[in-house]
This record gives C-alpha cells, sequence and structure tokens, in this order.
C-alpha cells in the first residue's frame, strides 16, 4: 500500500487570476483571504462556452489603472476585456488584412503594450500579434463608443520573422524594445521594436557525438530579467530549455535537460536566475539557469500537460494551469502545493491580476460601487482605481498580473 | 478494573452469565495474546480458540438479526434498518471532478469534443486494428475475437510500419478510430485506443484475458448491432474515456439481436463483458417456508416474473487506463491530458475514472 503522506497545505495568500480555456471563457478565480483556510473560487465566468472562440493566447496589462486583458482567439478575433467586470472594450473581427484565413494562420502570441503609441486622449490600445506563418503586426485601436467600431492606426508596422517553419512562442520583454520570436524550424529571433530590424538570431547548438542533428522546435520562450534584453530562456520540444544570452554567443550558453516529454510553458522568477518549467506530462520544476542544476520539483498530483505558468509579482506564489482542468498555485520556496481549483475545460492561459486588495482602505474616496459602474466611455475623471473589497463583498478587487510576458509567450 | 466491575454489575440484570464470559475473555485477551506466546502449538491453539469463540458469536449476532427481522415480519412491525457494509465504493474520496448532472459546460464540452461527430451519429464508427510487431500465441486469437465483437473493425497486418504512419494512412481511409493489441511475452498486454482525426490516445492496461474458448458454456455471438452498457464511469476524465468508448460502436443498437457489451468501471479498473440475452417468464411461486406460511401460501398465487437469463460470449477482459494523450499517438511530442503518475497515489480511497 503507498504510504499515504497527508501534508495540510498551509494556507494561500490572497489573489485573483484569470484563466482562459479551450470553450473560449474567461474565469475569474478569487482567494479574499478574510478568514485563513479560504479556498479558491471560481469568482466570475465571462462568455459563452463555444468551441470555436478557444483561446488561443492572452496578455494582461497589469496596472493600477483600467487594467485589461487582451485575448486572441481561435477565430482570428481579438478582444480587450477589462479586468475587473468583465467589459468588453474592443473587439477586432480579424486582424490580419491581407486574406488569410484565421484557421490557417492562427494567432500564437499577443501583447497589449503598455506605453501608447498615440498621443491622443482618447484610450487607444496598442496591440502586437503574431501569427504561425510569421506575420506580426503591431497596430494600435482608439476606444470609441462602441467595442466593435474601432479606429485603427493607419500604418500598422508589419514584420515578417520567419521565412519557413511556423512561430509557436513570442514575447516582447518589459520596457517593450525588443521582441523574441520562435519555433518550429525557426531559431530564435530578437527583434527590435523601434527599427522593427532583426537583431539577432540563434545558432542551434552543434551535433553531438553521434553526428545526430536534432531539429529545431522551441515550443516556449521567456525574458530572464526585465532590465536586461539580452538573455533570454527558451524551453524545445526535445526537453531541453537552454539559456542564451545575445551579448555573448549564438549558441546557447547553458542547456538543462528535463524528462521526457517537451516543455510547454517557461517562465522566469524575479531573481532573474530561477525558471519554472512545465512539461507535457504535468511535472512543474523549478531550475537554477545559470548553473543549471535542477532546484526543485512541485510535486502535487498533477497529471495533465501544463500550458501556462504565471508567476505573481509580488507574492511568492505560481499559478500552473493545463489540460487537466485543474488550476493550481504553489509556493514557491517550499514547493508545497497551496490551492487547486477545478475548472472543468482544457486551460490554455492564466495570469495574474496584482493590484487586488482585501483589506478597505480607510478614507478611501472612491466608493467601490460607484466605481463599478462608471461608463468606461468617459475619458479620465472617473477610471478605476484600486477596487477595494468591502466587507459587504461589493466590488472587484482586480490583481494585475505582470504575466503580460508570460502570457503572450504562449504557443 | 473498577471499570470491568461497573459494568458487570450494571448488566447483571441482562444475561450476566454472557458478560462475565465475555469480561473474561476481553481479559484473557489483555493478558495473552496469541502473538506472545513463542511454543508454536500452544500459540496456534489459543488462536484456534479465539477463532471459534469470534465465529460462535458472530452467529449468535447474525441469528438475533434474522429472529428479530422474522418477527417484526410477522408483527407487522417496521424492520430494523438495514445496516450498509462500509465498502470501498461507499467511501470514495470525495472527487470535485465528478459530473454533475445539470452541468452546462459539461455539455458545451461534449458538443466540442472529438467524438461528437459520431456520437451524433454523423458518422458510422470504422475501426482499424492492428498489432505490435511481434504477435504470437493468443494475441491473434484475442483479435478474432475482438473482430466479431466491434462491428465495422478491420484487421490489417502490423508489418514494418511506423504507427504514426499507420495513423495518416487510416486518415486517409476515413477510418475513425485505430485500436492496436499490444503483445507482451505471449500474452495481449496492452490496448491502445486512437482517434481519429485528431483525436485522443488512450493507452489501457489489459489483464485477465479469457477468451472465447476458454469460457464455459459460451455463446456464439451474431452480426448484429450490439447494446452498449457503460457503468460509473462518473468523473471528467470518466466521461471522457467512457465517450471514447462509445464511439468504438454503432450508435443504433439493433434491439431485436439481443446482445450486449458491457464496460463497468469500478475502482478504476474497467470491466469488459460480452453476453447474450434472453427475456423470460419464469413461474414463482412465494418463498416456500415450511410449517407456518403453508396456510398463508394459498394467496401466493405462482406469481409470474420475467427475467433476463445470460449467455456469456466473447472475450472477457479488464483493462486499467494509464494515460490519455491530447492528440494521437505521438510519445516524443505529445502533450498528456491524463498519465498515471505514483505520486497521485495518496490514499486508496482515491480513483480517477
Amino acid at each position: 500500500m503507498p504510504r499515504t503522506t497527508t501534508v495540510e497545505s498551509p494556507g494561500c495568500p490572497p489573489f485573483r487570476a484569470l484563466t482562459a480555456d479551450v470553450l473560449g471563457l474567461v474565469k475569474v478565480i478569487e482567494i479574499r483571504g478574510e478568514q485563513s483556510g479560504d479556498t479558491a473560487k471560481v469568482v466570475e465566468r465571462w462568455g459563452e462556452p463555444d468551441s470555436s472562440k478557444s483561446v488561443l493566447a492572452a496578455s494582461i496589462l497589469d496596472r493600477k489603472t483600467d487594467p485589461l486583458l487582451g485575448v486572441a482567439r481561435k477565430t482570428g478575433l481579438i478582444e480587450v476585456i477589462s479586468v475587473i467586470n468583465g467589459d468588453l472594450r474592443l473587439s477586432i473581427p480579424n486582424v490580419s488584412q491581407d486574406g488569410t484565413s484565421p484557421k490557417d494562420d492562427p494567432i500564437t502570441g499577443l501583447h497589449l503594450f503598455k506605453k501608447q503609441r498615440s498621443e491622443s486622449s482618447t484610450r487607444s490600445y496598442t496591440l502586437l500579434t503574431c501569427t504561425t506563418n510569421g506575420s506580426v503586426r503591431i497596430e494600435s485601436f482608439e476606444d470609441s463608443k462602441s467595442p466593435a467600431d474601432f479606429i485603427r492606426d493607419l500604418s500598422p508596422t508589419m514584420l515578417n520573422v520567419c521565412g519557413s517553419g511556423n512561430i509557436l512562442c513570442s514575447k516582447v520583454e518589459e520596457h517593450e524594445n525588443y521582441a523574441l520570436f520562435a519555433g518550429k524550424g525557426v531559431e530564435v529571433n530578437v527583434w527590435d521594436l523601434q527599427k522593427c530590424t532583426k537583431i539577432w538570431t540563434a545558432k542551434s547548438p552543434p551535433k553531438n557525438s553521434l553526428d545526430i542533428f536534432t531539429p529545431t522546435w522551441f515550443t516556449c520562450a521567456t525574458f530572464l530579467c526585465e532590465d536586461d534584453h539580452r538573455k533570454f530562456v527558451a524551453g524545445t520540444n526535445c526537453h531541453q530549455v537552454r539559456l542564451y544570452d545575445i551579448s555573448a554567443q549564438r549558441r546557447p550558453v547553458m542547456s538543462v535537460d528535463f524528462r521526457e516529454t517537451p516543455i510547454k510553458a517557461v517562465a522566469e522568477d524575479l531573481d532573474g536566475h530561477t525558471v519554472y518549467i512545465g512539461n507535457g506530462s504535468g511535472d512543474l520544476a523549478s531550475v537554477d539557469i545559470r548553473t543549471g542544476k535542477l532546484l526543485g520539483c512541485f510535486t502535487g498530483k498533477c497529471s495533465g500537460s501544463i500550458k501556462s505558468i504565471a508567476r505573481h509579482p509580488e507574492l511568492p506564489i505560481i499559478a500552473s494551469c493545463g489540460l487537466d482542468s485543474y488550476l493550481r498555485i504553489w509556493d514557491i520556496h517550499s514547493r508545497q502545493l497551496l490551492s487547486a481549483v477545478f475548472l472543468k475545460q482544457h486551460l490554455t492561459n492564466v495570469v495574474f491580476d496584482s493590484h487586488f486588495h482585501t483589506q478597505d482602505v480607510a478614507g478611501s474616496a472612491a466608493e467601490p460601487q460607484d466605481a463599478n459602474e462608471v461608463p468606461f466611455q468617459d475619458e479620465d475623471e472617473a477610471m478605476p482605481t484600486k477596487r477595494k473589497k468591502t466587507s459587504k463583498g461589493h466590488g472587484d478587487s482586480r490583481s494585475k498580473k505582470k504575466k503580460s510576458r508570460k502570457a503572450s509567450k504562449e504557443d | 478494573m473498577g471499570g470491568k466491575r461497573r459494568k458487570a454489575d450494571g448488566d447483571g440484570m441482562e444475561g450476566g452469565e454472557d458478560e462475565d464470559s465475555r469480561q473474561k475473555k476481553m481479559k484473557h485477551k489483555d493478558t495473552l495474546l496469541p502473538s506472545t506466546v513463542k511454543n508454536k502449538e500452544r500459540r496456534s491453539a489459543i488462536l484456534a480458540k479465539l477463532k471459534h469463540q469470534k465465529k460462535v458469536e458472530k452467529r449468535k449476532n447474525s441469528k438475533a438479526r434474522e429472529a428479530d427481522e422474522k418477527r417484526a415480519l410477522e408483527l407487522g412491525e417496521e424492520l430494523p434498518p438495514k445496516k450498509i457494509p462500509r465498502t470501498i465504493e461507499n467511501t470514495r474520496e470525495i472527487d470535485d471532478t465528478v459530473c454533475k448532472p445539470d452541468d452546462d459546460e459539461l455539455f458545451a464540452g461534449n458538443d466540442a469534443d472529438e467524438f461528437s461527430s459520431i456520437l451524433k451519429q454523423d458518422c458510422t464508427p470504422k475501426i482499424l486494428i492492428t498489432t505490435s510487431r511481434f504477435n504470437s500465441t493468443r494475441g491473434p486469437a484475442f483479435i478474432t475475437d475482438l473482430l466479431s465483437v466491434i462491428p465495422n473493425a478491420h484487421y490489417y497486418n502490423r508489418g514494418t510500419y511506423d504507427l504514426k504512419k499507420i495513423v495518416e494512412y487510416a486518415k486517409n481511409k476515413d477510418f475513425t478510430s485505430l485500436i492496436v493489441v499490444h503483445t507482451n511475452r505471449r500474452e495481449p498486454d496492452a490496448l491502445l485506443i486512437i482517434g481519429l482525426p485528431d483525436g485522443p490516445t488512450a493507452h489501457f492496461k489489459l489483464s485477465r484475458l479469457l477468451l472465447r474458448k476458454d469460457l464455459k458454456n459460451h455463446g456464439n455471438p451474431t452480426s448484429h448491432e450490439p447494446e452498449l452498457v457503460l457503468t460509473n464511469f462518473s468523473t471528467r476524465l470518466g466521461h471522457r474515456v467512457g465517450r471514447m468508448i462509445q464511439s468504438l460502436f454503432p450508435q443504433v443498437p439493433n434491439f431485436r439481436g439481443r446482445r450486449v457489451v458491457t464496460f463497468h468501471n469500478q475502482r478504476d479498473f474497467i470491466f469488459f463483458r460480452h453476453h447474450r440475452y434472453i427475456f423470460e417468464t419464469k413461474e414463482s411461486k412465494q418463498a416456500e417456508s415450511k410449517g407456518k406460511n403453508s396456510e398463508d401460501g394459498k394467496e401466493a398465487k405462482s406469481k409470474e416474473k420475467v427475467i433476463a437469463r445470460l449467455q456469456e460470449c466473447g472475450p472477457r477482459f479488464t483493462m486499467k487506463l494509464i494515460s490519455l494523450q491530447h492528440g494521437t499517438f505521438d510519445t516524443k511530442g505529445g502533450e498528456y491530458e491524463w498519465v498515471h503518475k505514483p505520486e497521485m497515489d495518496t490514499s486508496r480511497r482515491r480513483f480517477f475514472l
């Protein structure tokens, strides 16, 4: 009989996370944290279950005022939703205007820019979308009265990132000057977004001693730390995690082998040298990428492939979601499972909303209820401030997740 | 000691003799556990006595229970409540992945999954059966049995083709499922069911295989479409596996064929049985009890009961799910929806299907 271990999981700190799944639903999961021992609950569910609208990529704009979540769906539809209450801000039916149908060329990466490109007073959103064939567009859209009605930027920036092969992952670094793209048959490329030029391409590692050359197949990638656009980590289909340094050499600087199934998700930690990797059979581990040492595995009944990992910008927790339909929250240091929520569908993305506060801030000016009802069309005056949770339970706190990096790197 | 004496006093009214002897036994047991005696003969003698006492007590209890029930029946009183034995299925760990009947996401997920086109009868299932590269002894016999169980199944020799190539070939020829029977040590060992075009791949471990020729008094199946019985697939994973099995069979059974195929899930083991049934009316008289009831038995005319008699035909085996992979067979590059890991066996009461 297997030795039964019943370790009481310590309480989970309050957080708010958003997940997207294959039926196109966006669910909000929260732990309020009023009492210890609170379990995570699905607080809201946005969207109707419809498999043609399955979410392929998501990106969160994690800021205090007016945080936004961008989702790219299988039909080519891109929607920008407010994280607080699910209002649809913008709905773009088909980004690419050159006639390729979204079925042949699905979107693999999406990024919502923080900095506004245009100097207008109306709210505008800048999006970077990347499709499988390598066409990348950076476009600005301005908000108008209704979500379906938007004003497109007349001169979007377009890049063609790969000649042959498929792009499976893309990531924009923190200061939004550089972006990387990689995929099947496509080596990692780093592009400068201001000048729209490719500044660096990786070179695959040399043939091994048996003269076997494994074809290039990157499944996920992320920049290593906020300030440095030169180092990034990429996971491959051959269960390897590689660290590249632009300033050093074109071949990978460090390579770590992890188990036997493809690495499906990679996330970096705030300290700049730890990465969390998730693979196709549900193993989640943390690796010190400077030395290449496996720090430890997160064991806890995860039986399905991990599709996305998110690191909370402040609390020491990470969230992982995947094909076993569970959202799991882990503690970073003890590698213990803090909480697990069953969400009934195959999940594709998870992001944290980090501006989530559970205490009442005494004497706060805006009453949460008002802040909720404020229509977003009004400029400037009623920008939704940090939502505070009242004791009555009104108002949503949103935690913005700075996982936009992570989120947009799904394949 | 004081406690024991008090008990004896309190129950002195009732079978004091009984209580006394029981306490003496308890005292005995306290002081003389069989395992403390080193002498084998004496130890076994003590153990035998202990077991005999337990048996006698158990029989006494059950006789008392039966007498109570009979008395209650006669007097027309309420029967004393029947005790429910505690089983592992009763005490199964609470699982929040269990499907609830009012779950609209479940239905939406069902509509969207890979089997919905077959299950909605948009296309008929067509199965390709093949084996692993080395196939011997019981393998071919099992294949012929399977071909008779599953309608519209075709067997192709494996040759030396790669499984991925076979999947492509099957897709081109419009098959809806591919079954690979894997043999290990001259005995069919594993079953790989691959849904096509890009359906999930389920890997089952086979055990306790009994072929038709090994069954006593087996029947011969006909070629009518069988009815399918799938029981106890309660969780979401079980539901998905159940739908996958359902997509192997045609959705319109021929009830006149009186043929039924059962997949019963219990404790994560799926039991496969294949029967032919026939309904018969049987005249059953009231329970014959000698003596008193023969008079009252007059009112009990021979009641006609309709019963179903079963005759087993076809193979009998047990499957256990090892892994469920999203997409067709691709061990190196595939992602798993569910794979069994030893760290998941945290308790004996935890099941996944």
